[in-house]
């Protein structure tokens, strides 16, 4: 994986308004990674990829890019973009559509048609070519929106809720091509409130909140500076045994389930090693806490900080 | 390059549409058939008069059809855009082209579209009057052709620039309000046909006729009716109708302008119509 920048965000600024949607936000992506990028509802994440894909521009601040012939905007052929407001011409035929987009993005009418052959064969939607959009279901819509955004082989994708609607098996299709995708150098920008999807998937994630950049980074070292692990047991025996066991703060137990957090300095290893006899343990699980947690409890501080 | 594919999927898209077959081939078929069937039943073509109509009737009424056409696809421009907005497929579009290519892209197909209708209507309205007049495209003088196409492009980028401001500044159909009625401000000289068209070169009706929203209207008219005062030996000053083209032509883009404008923002917003200052602000300064 070489370190490339693709897209480098410098202290962007947008308002609406009364509204300060975007304030000095900066961050970068590069090639063959995949940046979380979360927020709370409103937070600014759409606002924010607007600018980066050139739908407008900030008010203030520089978006750079190393597609272009110079370092300046991205070019949009460059792109693809999966919006959360899913959107596609209903009463069109899917894979003339396709084609239409793939054209739009600079490839040819030829080169686009075999293009989208080949993704809606991987997709299993071959039958349905012919076929009117607004004929299949959400699911497929969504798949056929996908194709769109990648069928050009963009160097940039920004995929926003790319699994909702998706059943399990297309989740982890989808899932697998993701990271093809980065395997083969593109810059993935992946936007969701899925956190256990994030945390599969992102190698780093930015947290945006009110417009302001709250968490900024590589996964596991902002997992790391969190220092505690989650503790979450199941057991057949007593309980009780667990009170008072070192270093475990915020100890929760449910009928036969424990869960509490282990300190910074209470290592996953002395615990286990000192765990008490008589709780008959049926399963054990020891982890950095969850970005669930990571991202509640970042929002929180924040806003108690204002 | 991206405006050429826009309007090339336009044009198809519509083209293969219902409503595109009834209006332009089954409607004026049927009509023309009609009218055939019935005059070989009562053998009208003996009873009519034999004698050619003026040349201004024909004038007058190839002005009338090319800006009904212009509406039409001005109509179907509004919704076009509302469409788009509605399906939520603007997002998409607008990360792979800009507002201005967009638009106009959208509006030069359905302008296309309209222009076959304008013709299949032409063709049927010549073979029926053919049956009860001699008539024949000669009575159309070198000024008609060209610049009744010039009207009918530049009136309908600007109708259709109008109509698109509308969609793309609106909820949905039934929220068009004050924004609307804007559509309907280049027909206002209609309301006046009559007059223009039968003192064409009244002071204050060679005035509108350099003021973009009327100018369509107004000069197709003109220059259509001009002859009926004039027994055909003066036609409407050359300078009059390059000056009024050419104040079509900057108006024309100075309103295709704000529309893109509008479409930047207007396009990507839903469940909120604009009120006329946002619409005015949206104008001006687009999504920035």
């Amino acid at each position: 994986m070489c370190n490339q920048m693709v897209v480098e965000v410098e202290r962007i600024d947008k308002r609406f308004e009364s509204v300060h949607a975007v304030n000095e936000v900066s961050f970068s992506v590069e090639r063959g990674e995949i940046l979380g990028f979360l927020g709370p509802n409103g937070a600014g994440k759409t606002t924010t990829i607007r600018m980066i894909l050139g739908i407008f521009d900030p008010d203030a601040g520089e978006i750079r890019s190393s597609l272009g012939p110079s370092l300046g905007r991205v070019p949009k052929e460059r792109t693809g973009y999966l919006p959360e407001e899913r959107g596609l011409y209903g009463d069109a035929k899917i894979h003339d559509l396709l084609t239409y987009f793939g054209e739009l993005k600079g490839l040819q009418r030829a080169e686009a048609r075999e293009r989208a052959r080949r993704w809606l064969e991987r997709f299993d939607l071959l039958d349905w070519s012919t076929k009117k959009v607004e004929k299949l279901s959400k699911g497929m819509q969504q798949k056929v929106q996908f194709i769109a955004a990648v069928l050009h082989k963009p160097d940039l994708v920004v995929l926003d809720e790319p699994f909702a609607g998706l059943d399990p098996v297309n989740q982890d299709l989808l899932k697998e091509i993701i990271r093809g995708l980065r395997e083969d150098g593109a810059a993935i920008l992946l936007s969701s409130h899925q956190m256990n999807r994030v945390e599969e998937l992102c190698d780093r994630i930015f947290l945006i909140h009110r417009g302001r950049r709250v968490l900024y980074g590589d996964l596991d070292e902002i997992k790391e500076a969190h220092g505690e692990h989650a503790v979450s047991i199941r057991f057949a025996g007593d309980g009780s045994v667990l009170q008072g066991t070192s270093g475990a703060t915020d100890l929760r137990i449910e009928g036969s389930r424990a869960s509490f957090t282990l300190s910074r300095d209470a290592s996953p290893d002395a615990f286990v090693r000192a765990l008490p006899e008589g709780l008959g343990i049926l399963a054990l699980h020891v982890d950095r806490p969850p970005l669930h947690d990571i991202f509640v409890r970042t929002i929180g501080d924040d806003d108690e900080a204002r | 390059m991206k405006l050429g594919k826009i309007i090339r999927w336009e044009f198809t898209q519509n083209v293969r549409s219902k409503q595109f077959l009834f209006i332009t081939i089954l409607i004026p078929a049927f009509v023309g058939l009609a009218v055939f069937a019935a005059t070989r039943v009562i053998g009208a073509e003996n009873t009519g008069p034999s004698e050619p109509p003026p040349p201004v009737i024909i004038g007058i009424f190839l002005a009338m059809i090319l800006f009904l056409g212009a509406f039409m696809s001005g109509v179907m421009t509004l919704y076009g855009v509302l469409k788009e907005k509605q399906t939520r497929s603007a997002e998409m579009m607008l990360s792979s082209v800009s507002a201005w290519e967009l638009m106009s892209g959208k509006m030069i197909g359905l302008g296309l579209t309209g222009l076959i209708q304008v013709a299949a209507w032409g063709v049927t309205a010549y073979f029926v009057a053919g049956l009860f007049f001699p008539v024949s495209l000669e009575m159309l003088t070198l000024v008609h052709w060209i610049s009744y196409p010039l009207y009918f492009a530049l009136g309908f980028l600007f109708i259709a620039s109008i109509f698109g401001t509308v969609g793309a500044s609106i909820k949905d159909i039934h929220s068009g309000g004050a924004v609307g009625i804007a559509g309907m401000i280049p027909y206002l000289p209609m309301v006046f046909a009559g007059l223009i068209v039968t003192q064409p070169d009244l002071l204050w009706v060679r005035i509108a006729g350099f003021i973009p929203p009327f100018t369509p209207a107004v000069m197709l008219l003109r220059i259509g009716a001009t002859p009926i005062v004039s027994e055909g030996t003066r036609v409407v000053p050359a300078w009059e109708i390059g000056l009024s083209l050419l104040s079509l032509a900057v108006g024309t883009f100075l309103m295709m302008r704000f529309a893109a404008k509008v479409f930047e923002v207007g396009m990507l917003m839903t469940g909120k119509s604009a009120s006329l200052r946002e619409l005015w602000r949206w104008g001006r300064r687009g999504a920035s």
